[in-house]
């Protein structure tokens, strides 16, 4: 297993939380709202048999456990063009029983072998709603390795997000951009893909899902690129060449809400499939035995609460 | 890997105000904390740079009633310290020099009682120590309706080590705290929170065995309400104090001072 040690590999954590948010339906609520307050709390714990972030493999045995939550600020909601504003603070973590966690070699994570703690991350995002449903927020977002199977990677990004159930109504694709950008890096430092030069990234993505009162189903899709040395490749004579695509994703996800709202907030299981189709440089980081392998699979199954 | 003292016992309060901005089961704590030093169960961790420790906790009541067990619930939290000196960007090269994760039951008996159960994983994200998992269990009275402005809050709490050692030593210790936490005011507040920490076996081992005593602390604590009463946001307070902590023979090696005092100032949110 060549990949893990100073190849950073961390979370999405946004798309996790965004995952659950799109997820999510307003379903009617059995109970008087328990929390009509201006803090929102919501939290998520998943098992996936693997875990790529943004395309690049983070482990290759074992499985994957993905605490995370989120403390949510209703800063202001008004009627003019200006809807809302948000602020959110949240971790999100990833435990690995495998090759980069638990299982680990000792020769590939120095003293911090054996550890199941591999990501930690812990992002602050300042968010508006504007009219007609379209969103914008800025996420501040450090990522870091308790078990020192990454350097610790800096970033600040820029999403753009238009929901149009209004207007589409269960046709709705909810689509959105984000960009972002690492810094505070070196050569093989702080960065996703462990290259030369610090990267940014963008990201095409799309939610469309149907809801009903019992199960919500969500397609989410993404294309993963990069704008400027974020997929870095190193060659034989150790040159990087940075690749654009880095991968395309398709999922289907269920959303099962769990006795809806209560005095102990709303839960449910969701669970599915996500298939991920990898450029040259995510290829390599997937390599096997039989060498680059662009395709990956990846299965998975939680539990989210919101409060 | 000071948290587990702080949360041992408490149930998520008690809900029902009509200005509460949540009235439902779950409650959230936080605190963002800065420090001189940091000396767990008297064992000295850091005291050169700043000290950060952040803090969270989700509170479950899963009831609330009358008869003689009047609620029970569940904590589950994470406490962090953040070192710019040794313990960290200094001496390790990392910040983050502790992650604690720990869950609790607490039960409120009778009038006044309280009885905690908590398990904590104390670990070490800079590997400045090797992780450690406890098990404690906390024993409490409220004598505010008996004494008023003269209760003191005493407490018993009684931690165990499953694996690791807070002293790195060579079994793992049965530790044993006393301690009160008198106070007055219920908005502003001041509290003189005291303190002794016993080895009941093998918790602070050093050169010439197990030393049973550890520590003893006292210490002034101020509390001051950002507003008023509950607001949207819930209940935000600046906090800060001085505590003055008298060592062991077998900490005081390890610090080089018999004793040490520790100012600490931050913020605190309850929801």
């Amino acid at each position: 297993m060549f990949v893990m040690h100073g190849v950073r590999r961390t979370a999405c954590a946004m798309a996790a939380l965004a995952a659950l948010a799109v997820s999510a339906p307003a379903f009617a609520q059995e109970a008087k709202d328990p929390n009509p307050g201006a803090l929102t709390i919501t939290g998520t714990v998943d098992f996936l048999n693997q875990y790529q972030f943004r395309g690049i493999r983070q482990n290759s045995t074992g499985i994957a456990v993905w605490p995370a939550v989120d403390l949510g600020f209703a800063a202001f909601s008004g009627e003019g063009g200006l809807k809302s504003v948000g602020i959110n603070f949240g971790t999100w973590n990833s435990l690995h029983t495998g090759d980069t966690g638990a299982d680990t070699d000792e020769t590939l994570l120095g003293c911090a072998c054996g550890k199941l703690w591999y990501e930690s991350d812990f992002y602050a995002t300042l968010g508006f709603g504007f009219g007609g449903g379209v969103s914008f927020s800025t996420t501040y977002t450090a990522y870091t390795s308790p078990n020192n199977g990454f350097s610790t990677v800096k970033e600040i990004a820029f999403k753009l997000g238009v929901d149009d159930s209004a207007k589409l109504g269960k046709a709705a694709f909810k689509p959105y951009a984000l960009i972002a950008q690492e810094f505070d890096t070196g050569a093989n430092l702080g960065q996703a893909d462990g290259g030369l030069n610090k990267g940014t990234y963008l990201e095409l993505g799309a939610a469309p899902g149907y809801s009903a009162s019992k199960a919500s189903i969500a397609f989410p899709i993404k294309v993963g690129l990069s704008l400027k040395d974020y997929y870095e490749l190193a060659d034989a004579f150790g040159d990087y060449q940075d690749n654009k695509f880095g991968y395309f994703s398709i999922a289907g996800i269920a959303t099962i809400p769990l006795g809806g709202t209560t005095n102990f907030g709303s839960w449910n299981i969701h669970g599915g499939v996500e298939y991920q189709r990898l450029g040259d440089t995510t290829a390599f980081f997937n390599s096997d035995e039989d060498g680059p392998r662009k395709d990956q699979i990846i299965g998975s199954i939680g539990f989210g609460f919101s409060y | 890997m000071a948290v587990a003292s702080c949360l041992g016992t408490a149930p998520a309060r008690a809900q029902g105000s009509s200005a509460d901005p949540n009235p439902g089961n779950i409650t959230l704590t936080a605190g963002l904390d800065v420090t001189n030093a940091y000396l767990f169960r008297g064992i000295p961790q850091d005291d050169t740079g700043v000290i950060l420790q952040p803090s969270g906790e989700l509170g479950i009541a899963l009831r609330q009633g009358e008869g003689w067990l009047k609620s029970v619930g569940v904590n589950v939290g994470v406490w962090n310290s953040l070192h710019t000196g040794i313990a960290g960007l200094d001496g390790l090269g990392k910040l983050w020099y502790e992650a604690d994760f720990y869950a609790g039951l607490a039960l409120s008996v009778g009038k006044s009682a309280g009885i905690g159960v908590t398990y904590t994983s104390y670990n070490s994200p800079n590997n400045g120590f090797l992780t450690v998992r406890e098990v404690s269990f906390k024993f409490s009275f409220d004598d505010s309706a008996m004494l008023g402005r003269a209760s003191v809050r005493p407490y018993v709490l009684l931690a165990r080590e499953l694996d690791g050692q807070a002293d790195a030593g060579s079994a793992e210790g049965t530790y044993l705290e006393l301690g009160a936490a008198p106070g007055i005011g219920s908005g502003l507040r001041v509290s003189v929170p005291v303190r002794l920490g016993l080895s009941v076996s093998d918790y602070y081992e050093g050169a010439d065995g197990d030393e049973s005593f550890g520590f003893v602390s006292v210490a002034g604590v101020v509390t001051v309400p950002l507003s008023s009463g509950p607001t949207r946001f819930g209940s935000w307070n600046v906090h800060g104090g001085v505590e003055f902590v008298r060592l062991g023979d077998r900490n005081e090696a390890i610090l080089g001072d018999r004793s040490k005092v520790i100012g600490s100032v931050g913020i605190g949110l309850s929801y």
